[in-house]
């Protein structure tokens, strides 16, 4: 009963670190807090149901470029534009992002015949954790949320982009100066936000039912660990993603489903008291 | 007479309604040593960083290698070979030494970098010591030098470097201004230096005094009346 909740909270979470994740590497590099990526990865998981009949790994990669286009387009030819012209003013960007997640979830409603799916993916069978049974594909969704983590941070270290992206969080005005193209940077991150908030929306559809407000739910709760974690802090919102799918999953157990957000924002405030700037704190100076 | 490499024409920069630069006119030739000096509040900063693209001019143009650069970006800028290391806040602080220098050298394919770097650490041997500290954790003397290394590091035609001396003692100055010199002997790269203190007059070949946003006089540094610098300061 215990290692069941845990097992189904530590799978909830590592699915929500995904968007999460999105939304510190993009806030991050960008300054910007884009409200947009899990309602753009929704679209993208709707993308991924619709192609399946053409195969799995095509319908997959379809998804993700998508997600990716979308992040990338809108970061280039709206957001962008905007930084030049008014600077980093938050309010701005909080509405326009919030606006831009309000019409993705409108096209995701007008452009896919059904308003809730469930992604099939071939069965794997069970894994036994002592006596709990684990369906094969959510170990993998989990694998796959920690490994891309560490694929981020293994960029980071060798690539020239990865190095980029880096430079211009720490220091936009120098990273401009030695020869940092930090618009495309922007928009690339973006791009690479999606896809993270495309992989979680796409496991949530495999192991729950996705539907247009998926990408909203995972929207709110993105923001309130992404908070919990400290903004803009990867590792913080890994660790608070945790515990937060955790408690959902005991909330959910204990005290019946209603209860889950509260207990949510009992924890956020409780940690924003004893922590103002989230478990490890904000990676971003700037 | 070398060719003329940059050149500013009737640039005009503002913050709000401020006019921060009038109509400013520059020119600097290839290989030239040019200090730009004047006191605190003329507007170097903001000359040196509308030429490297991260300020736009209101009024005016900049021509760079005989190409209108005015409406360029910084990366491209940089990438026709002029660069600046502006005065302050010109390290990536959670980044070691070494990966400084690399950014530094952005544009150079790996081979050539290591080469760049050891160029860097025969000029600044402590940086080699400290390839791998954090380089928000260095002394401020220690961060000069190598956002300096960082400068030389991207390997361009022309460097500019807001207020080299600012918060180094005389003697170190003095050091960095003749590895200048050197440098520029030896590769023939433009130089163009900001100072509040007349120090870098040592080593110029042309001055420019600016006061207010505006040039008050151009000479050939070795005819440079004191006196004129003097009025400069105390506001003629
Ligand atoms: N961001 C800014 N906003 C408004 N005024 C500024 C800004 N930066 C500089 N100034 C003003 O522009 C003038 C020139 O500043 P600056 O270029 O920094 O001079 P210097 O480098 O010669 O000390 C000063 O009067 C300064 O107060
Ligand atoms: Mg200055």
């Amino acid at each position: 009963m215990v290692l069941q909740g845990l097992i189904t909270g530590i799978i909830i979470g590592g699915i929500l670190s995904l968007p999460v994740m999105g939304v510190a590497l993009i806030y991050g590099v960008t300054g910007i807090l884009n409200y947009a990526i899990a309602t753009i990865g929704t679209f993208g998981a709707f993308t991924t149901w619709l192609l399946l009949p053409y195969g799995l790994l095509p319908a997959i990669l379809a998804g993700l470029l998508t997600s990716f286009v979308i992040g990338f387009g809108i970061q280039q030819f709206l957001l962008n534009p905007l930084i030049k012209k008014k600077g980093n003013d938050l309010t701005l960007f909080f509405i326009i992002t919030f606006g831009i997640a309000t019409i993705v979830a409108g096209l995701t409603k007008n452009f896919f015949p059904r308003p809730t799916i469930s992604i099939e993916l071939p069965k794997l069978g069970t894994l036994f954790i002592a006596d709990v049974a684990v369906d094969i594909n959510k170990v993998i969704a989990i694998a796959i949320a920690f490994s891309i983590l560490l694929v981020m941070r293994f960029l980071e270290k060798t690539t020239k982009t990865g190095k980029s992206w880096i430079a211009t969080s720490q220091n936009l005005k120098m990273a401009k100066l030695v020869g940092i193209n930090v618009e495309f940077v922007y928009s690339l991150v973006s791009g690479i936000g999606c896809i993270l908030g495309f992989i979680g929306a796409f496991f949530w559809g495999v192991l729950y039912n996705l539907t247009v407000n998926t990408g909203w739910d995972l929207c709110f709760l993105g923001y309130i660990i992404a908070i919990v974690g400290g903004i803009g802090n990867v590792w913080g919102g890994m660790i608070s993603a945790l515990i937060m799918g955790v408690v959902i999953s005991f909330a959910g157990y204990w005290l019946g489903g209603m209860w889950q957000s509260v207990a949510l924002y009992v924890i956020l405030f409780a940690i924003l008291i004893v922590a103002p700037k989230g478990i490890l704190g904000s990676e971003r100076s700037v | 007479m070398p060719p003329l490499l940059m050149e500013a024409e009737n640039l005009t920069v503002t913050y709000g309604s401020y006019a921060a630069l009038k109509k400013v006119n520059f020119s600097v030739f290839e290989g030239e040593i040019v200090a730009i000096v004047g006191p605190n509040g003329a507007g170097k900063t903001t000359f040196l960083e509308t030429v490297a693209g991260l300020l736009k001019p209101k009024e005016g143009s900049l021509k760079f290698r005989d190409r209108n650069i005015t409406k360029l970006e910084p990366f491209q800028r940089r990438k026709m070979g002029l660069m600046l290391i502006p005065q302050e806040g010109n390290l990536f602080p959670s980044m070691p030494v070494k990966e400084n220098l690399q950014l530094g050298a952005f544009f150079e394919n790996k081979r050539s970098t290591e080469e760049i770097l050891n160029r860097v650490y025969r000029i600044f041997p402590k940086l080699q010591d400290r390839t791998r500290q954090l380089a928000g954790t260095l002394s401020g003397g220690e961060q000069r030098m190598l956002a300096i290394g960082m400068g030389i590091a991207a390997n361009v035609k022309a460097l500019m470097i807001d207020e080299l001396s600012l918060g180094l003692a005389p003697k170190v100055v003095g050091n960095l201004l003749s590895i200048l010199r050197d440098l520029r002997d030896e590769t023939g790269i433009t130089l163009i230096l900001s100072e509040q203190s007349i120090k870098a007059l040592d080593v110029a070949d042309r001055v420019y005094g600016l006061e207010a946003g505006e040039i008050r006089f151009t000479e050939d540094a070795q005819q440079l009346d004191r006196d004129l610098i003097k009025s400069l300061y105390l506001g003629a």
